[in-house]
C-alpha cells in the first residue's frame, strides 16, 4: 500500500516553474557562449535535476517502488556520466 | 479480501506496463545514442563546435518551455481525471496536444532551414547526429499526439472515470517520456560545447 500523500496543483506547478527557470538558466549559459569543464558539468547538473523532476513528479515515479526510480535515475548516472567521461576527453 | 485482477497497486508503474517496456527501450535507444554522439564529437570537437553554432539556440529552449509546460498540462489532466472530471481531463489534454503542435511547427521551421542550407546528414558528422537525434525524436512528439487525441476523444465521451483511467496514466507517460528524452537533446546538442 502506498502511504505517499497525493501531491496538490499546487506543488505541481512550483514543479513546473523550477522546470523553466533551469531552463532558462541552460539557455543562458548557452547564449553566453560559455564552455569548458565547470560550465559543462554545471549543464549536466542542471539536466540531472530537471529530468528527475520530471520522472518522479510528472510520471509519478515519487510513489511507485525503488527500482522504478533507481531505473531512471541510474539512466541518468550512466548516460550523463558517459557523455561527461567524453567531454572531459575532448578538453585534454 | 479479493481484489480483481484489474485492480492497480499504487507501487506499481502508472498506466499499461507494456507501454513502460516501450520507454525502457526508447530511452536505451536514445540513451546509445547521445553517448555516441558525445564520444564521436570528443574526436571532432572543432567541427561539432563551429556546426553546433549554425544552430538556433532560441528554437530549442523555446521548444524545452513547450514540451515542460505541455508534459505539466497532462499532470493536470491526469489529476482532473482522478477526481472523475472526464471534461476538465480533454481540455487540459487538448491544451498539451496542441503545445505539442507547436513543438512540430518550431521544429519543421528549423528542419526547413536546414535542408534550404543544403544541410543534410551527409554533410559531416555533427548534422548527421543532429538531424537523425532530432528527427528521431520529433516521430516520437507524432506518436505522442496521436495517442493524446486517442485519449482526448475518450474522454470527450466520457470514456474514463476516477476508477478507471488506466489510459490517461499510458498516454501520459508516454508524453512524459518525451519530454524527459529532450531535456537531456536539449543541452547535449544545442549547448554544451
Amino acid at each position: 500500500m502506498n502511504h505517499s500523500k497525493p501531491q496538490s496543483n499546487r506543488f505541481f506547478t512550483l514543479i513546473w516553474l523550477t522546470l523553466i527557470v533551469l531552463t532558462v538558466m541552460t539557455f543562458s549559459l548557452g547564449e553566453a557562449g560559455m564552455s569548458g569543464k565547470g560550465v559543462m558539468l554545471t549543464l549536466l547538473a542542471i539536466t540531472m535535476i530537471k529530468s528527475q523532476l520530471v520522472a518522479n513528479y510528472f510520471m509519478g515515479l515519487r510513489n511507485t517502488k525503488f527500482l522504478w526510480r533507481a531505473i531512471m535515475f541510474g539512466y541518468f548516472v550512466i548516460v550523463g556520466g558517459l557523455i561527461a567521461v567524453a567531454y572531459l576527453m575532448s578538453l585534454k | 479480501m479479493n481484489e480483481p485482477s484489474s485492480t492497480i497497486n499504487q507501487e506499481d508503474l502508472p498506466g499499461d506496463f507494456a507501454i513502460w517496456i516501450f520507454i525502457f527501450a526508447e530511452m536505451l535507444a536514445f540513451g546509445v545514442l547521445f553517448v555516441t554522439y558525445a564520444f564521436t564529437r570528443a574526436k571532432n570537437v572543432e567541427l561539432f563546435n563551429a556546426s553546433q553554432l549554425t544552430l538556433s539556440r532560441t528554437s530549442g529552449a523555446i521548444n524545452t518551455l513547450v514540451l515542460i509546460t505541455s508534459s505539466y498540462f497532462v499532470v493536470q489532466g491526469l489529476a482532473a481525471i482522478k477526481l472523475g472530471l472526464n471534461k476538465h481531463c480533454a481540455h487540459w489534454l487538448t491544451g498539451a496536444f496542441l503545445l505539442g503542435g507547436v513543438f512540430v511547427g518550431i521544429k519543421m521551421v528549423e528542419f526547413h532551414a536546414k535542408f534550404a542550407a543544403d544541410i543534410t546528414m551527409s554533410t559531416n558528422n555533427f548534422y548527421m547526429f543532429y538531424l537523425s537525434l532530432t528527427f528521431f525524436h520529433f516521430m516520437h512528439v507524432l506518436m505522442g499526439m496521436v495517442i493524446l487525441a486517442v485519449i482526448i476523444m475518450k474522454a470527450k465521451r466520457g470514456g474514463y472515470s476516477a476508477q478507471d483511467h488506466v489510459g490517461v496514466e499510458t498516454g501520459a507517460s508516454f508524453w512524459h517520456m518525451v519530454d524527459f528524452l529532450w531535456i537531456i537533446l536539449f543541452p547535449l546538442i544545442y549547448i554544451i560545447r
